[in-house]
């Protein structure tokens, strides 16, 4: 794969968009219910109803041993995993020559 | 609106997981035919700048907060809700395997709520308005609306999966998702507005 140097400026203003995301939304992000969430509250949808089938490995966006630090790094860990799948996938399925 | 797992039985879920993958056998065609390399690393930098502003939940009134999904921003910047399909499936696994947000079991639905419903409504009320009130305005409401049916849809789901009853769930998911919407519509004129000043060559509309 080869970066036009305008796609590579594209990649780099998406991570460094990326990152300046991951170290806010620890500290300003609103921890109240989402939509979802708060419509089951209002729907009296008791607790235990949510259940997990896939133990995560970083649960709502936590690394609790590390803190904050640990919600900056894991989100900035997501980004970068979701944009290097993304790639594969754009890879795997692109347009035939 | 991720839904975890538990708030849909298997049975049903299995249903939205064949609509997903019927939706990503499409997906593979149109990109096959449609996805030239050069817009490759513009769907990869979507996928995760919306993986990113997921994160960001902004205070809503009630009590209540949300965060943009981006569906609709998807579907117009390729004017394919196709590329969403794909877009989402990518987003929404990771989220829902690594950071247990959204349920694994749940993708199906989550992906048909967010990529497909999002997708379709924002990309076709996107093409029904432009030539009216212009790009912009026409994406803010394709956006909002986009976040609102994909609402109102999670919310029929709720009542045949028997979590939410029919009135309450859709009340509640259509009067917040009218807020989240809001946030929804403002984002998507941002970034397509930045694409079209500095990568104009990267948007579809200017093909068509």
């Amino acid at each position: 794969m080869e970066f036009s140097k305008q796609d590579k400026y594209l990649i780099v203003v998406g991570i460094i968009f990326c990152i300046a995301l991951a170290v806010l939304s620890p500290y300003i992000a609103s921890g109240d219910p989402d939509g979802l969430e708060k419509s089951a509250e209002d729907s009296a949808v008791s607790e235990d109803v949510e259940t997990t089938v896939v133990e995560s490995p970083f649960p709502d966006y936590t690394y609790e041993p590390l803190d904050k630090l640990g919600e900056i790094g894991v989100l900035i860990l997501g980004g970068i995993i979701t944009l290097v799948l993304a790639l594969g996938i754009g890879y795997a399925l692109k347009k035939s020559n | 609106m991720h839904i975890p797992d538990g708030f849909i039985p298997l049975a049903q879920c299995a249903i939205y997981y064949v609509i997903m993958i019927i939706a990503l056998y499409f997906s593979g065609k149109w990109a096959r035919k449609n996805l030239d390399e050069k817009r490759i690393p513009l769907l990869a930098v979507l996928a995760a700048g919306i993986f990113a502003i997921m994160s960001m939940n902004m205070p809503i009134p009630f009590g209540t907060s949300g965060h943009m999904v981006g569906g609709a921003l998807v579907a117009i910047v390729f004017m394919a809700p196709e590329a969403a399909v794909l877009v989402f499936t990518a987003v929404l696994l990771i989220q829902a395997l690594f950071f247990g947000d959204g349920g694994i079991t749940a993708l199906g639905a989550n992906v048909f709520n967010m990529a497909i419903v999002g997708g379709f409504v924002g990309l076709y009320s996107f093409k029904g308005l432009r030539g009216i009130i212009g790009n912009y305005p026409s994406a803010f409401i394709a956006a909002w609306l986009a976040t609102l049916i994909a609402a109102v849809v999670a919310a029929i789901e709720m009542f045949i999966a028997g979590t939410f009853p029919l009135n309450v769930g859709i009340a509640s998911m259509a009067l917040y998702h009218a807020f989240i919407g809001i946030i929804e519509g403002v984002l998507t004129v941002i970034v397509l507005y930045a694409l079209e000043k500095f990568r104009p060559d990267l948007l579809a509309w200017n093909r068509e």
